[in-house]
């Protein structure tokens, strides 16, 4: 595919800091997403990432550059582009099958077919069962799958994951590994997928962007992944691959400190 | 266990309110103060039973709690348009904003000669008054719900497509509720207390009124049973509506404290 579906080319972020001076964050990004990709962020806290993922998805528009998506410049958010936050964005005043069906209300879908959708999403999660039940009475991995099946029913062109694991035991982020590999690899969305786990880009990403320390980030390195799927973390290849990433990012890691307490 | 603890809670109130009568009637009975200053039980209620026998109570009651309705009403409607105003303009917020904080803080009852000069002698005073004792903190509760909303949610509601109306409608607002309902609590105790302090000023049936007749007869018996009508209204609107209200907002949400 030669036409990626999202061009980034972001020439700077500026953020006003509380003393009134200003703070450049990012510099010079440039990325080029295809369609279907799963592409996996990491890098030093503070770097953007979450900014980045902000910015695609539209909350965040003052920024310079320009960010193609199909060709066109993102003017505004939309329900083609979804977020998954790092801390949940579930709505408490609503059941999970109303909170899948959010979007799909705002679509101005029918009853039916918002409840249609939403089983099937649910039943995609394996929540079926817990419909009618409150936000608070799930576990961390139940939201979780609950933000999931939310985002997908509104069958986005590209999915935006900000963290979304980094909040869940281990063995509770494996199984949802498995279980995103799985909707993915039926669904072939394209994933921008933010985290500060390594291993988890390495399973997940057909792409690895590695960013460099804060303020003034950049891309660093860009590893393809080309393990075979689905992955496990103890798939064959997979340390290695980690290693390689975990070399540039422990190198920028360190120059974040060093900025810090210089 | 929770049912227990109820049962307990109950029982010892009980306990005190039986001990409270107890002493009371004891010291009406040892006539330390004379009657006409420190009634027996007995007066107090068959003061309440003849008052209620020939309905002066009941009217007081429902003079007094629809002026609290329509006041509130009122001041509920002015007070979110408003509170939703502060929030959506920056400039409003920075220069009525201050204002309303200024005027929240003002004893509402100091409305009341500009109210009876504007408005008279009569109902719309007293309502005036009403409004004007619990539409600042209603606005200001509203402007707080809003502004205290995590950002997050709000971010979540627009990426799914939510803008201007429907943002505010099926995201802003429902996510505001559990505080504006603290904000409609209390305001609501202001608007009550604005009415009682509006009808002891002047002669229009209502609870107050009734309170300053006990005065103005000498008759204590009156005005300590108009005193525990009053004090039994407050409860009951304050404990089991909006108590009740307040818990199952907080059941569905998940905010009642697991430990």
């Amino acid at each position: 595919m030669n036409n990626p579906i999202l061009q980034i080319n972001i020439k700077y972020k500026v953020f006003g800091t509380h003393n009134g001076s200003n703070l450049r964050v990012m510099e010079d990004i440039k990325m080029n997403i295809d369609k279907g990709e799963f592409a996996c962020i990491v890098g030093p806290s503070g770097c953007g990432k979450t900014t980045l993922l902000n910015i695609i998805a539209g909350l965040d528009r003052s920024y310079c550059g320009e960010i193609l998506y199909k060709n066109r410049k993102i003017a505004d958010c939309g329900p083609d582009r979804i977020m998954i936050f790092q801390e949940l964005a579930l709505f408490p005043w609503l059941t999970v099958q109303s909170n899948v069906e959010f979007g799909l209300k705002i679509k101005g879908f029918s009853r039916e077919k918002r409840e249609r959708i939403a089983l099937e999403y649910l039943e995609m999660v394996h929540l079926t069962k817990f419909k009618n039940a409150c936000v608070h009475e799930l576990s961390g991995g139940m939201k979780q799958r609950v933000a999931l099946a939310r985002a997908l029913a509104l069958q986005p062109e590209i999915l935006l994951m900000d963290e979304p694991f980094s909040a869940l035991d281990a063995q509770t982020r494996d199984t949802l590994h498995e279980e995103l590999q799985k909707i993915w690899s039926m669904t072939k969305q394209t994933v921008v997928f933010v985290t500060h786990n390594v291993r988890e880009a390495v399973c997940l990403g057909d792409k690895v962007y590695v960013f460099s320390a804060g303020p003034s980030s950049t891309i660093k390195a860009t590893f393809p992944i080309h393990i075979a799927r689905p992955r496990y973390i103890e798939s064959e290849g997979l340390m290695e691959q980690v290693r390689a990433v975990l070399a540039e990012l422990r190198f920028e890691i360190k120059k974040s400190y060093d900025k810090e307490f210089a | 266990m929770t049912k227990n603890l109820l049962n307990s809670a109950l029982l010892k109130q009980l306990g005190f309110y039986c001990v409270l009568l107890l002493a009371w009637h004891i010291i009406s009975k040892a006539r330390v103060w004379p009657d006409y200053l420190f009634p027996s039980l007995g007066t107090v209620f068959s003061t309440l039973e003849s008052g209620f026998r020939d309905h002066t109570f009941l009217i007081g009651i429902l003079t007094s709690l629809k002026r609290l309705f329509l006041g509130f009403a009122f001041s509920v409607t002015l007070g979110g348009v408003l509170g939703v105003a502060l929030v959506k303009f920056k400039l409003l917020e920075e220069t009525l904003g201050g204002l309303i904080l200024g005027l929240q803080t003002m004893p509402s009852i100091c409305w009341f000669p500009l109210a009876l000069l504007w408005f008279g002698l009569g109902e719309n005073a007293i309502i005036f008054v009403v409004i004007m004792g619990s539409l600042f903190s209603i606005t200001m509760a509203v402007h707080s719900a809003i502004k205290s909303i995590p950002p997050m949610i709000i971010g979540a509601g627009k990426n799914m497509g939510a803008r201007r109306i429907t943002l505010l409608l099926w995201v802003m607002l429902p996510a505001a509720v559990p505080s504006l309902l603290i904000g409609a609590r209390q305001s609501w105790s202001f608007a009550w207390r604005s009415l009682m302090a509006g009808e002891l000023l002047f002669n229009s049936q209502g609870l107050g009124f009734l309170l300053n007749i006990g005065r103005d007869l000498n008759d204590m018996s009156q005005v300590i049973a108009v005193m525990l009508i009053i004090t039994l209204i407050s409860v009951l609107i304050d404990k089991l509506f909006f108590g009740k209200l307040e818990s199952s907002v907080k059941r569905r949400w998940g905010l009642k404290r697991k430990f």
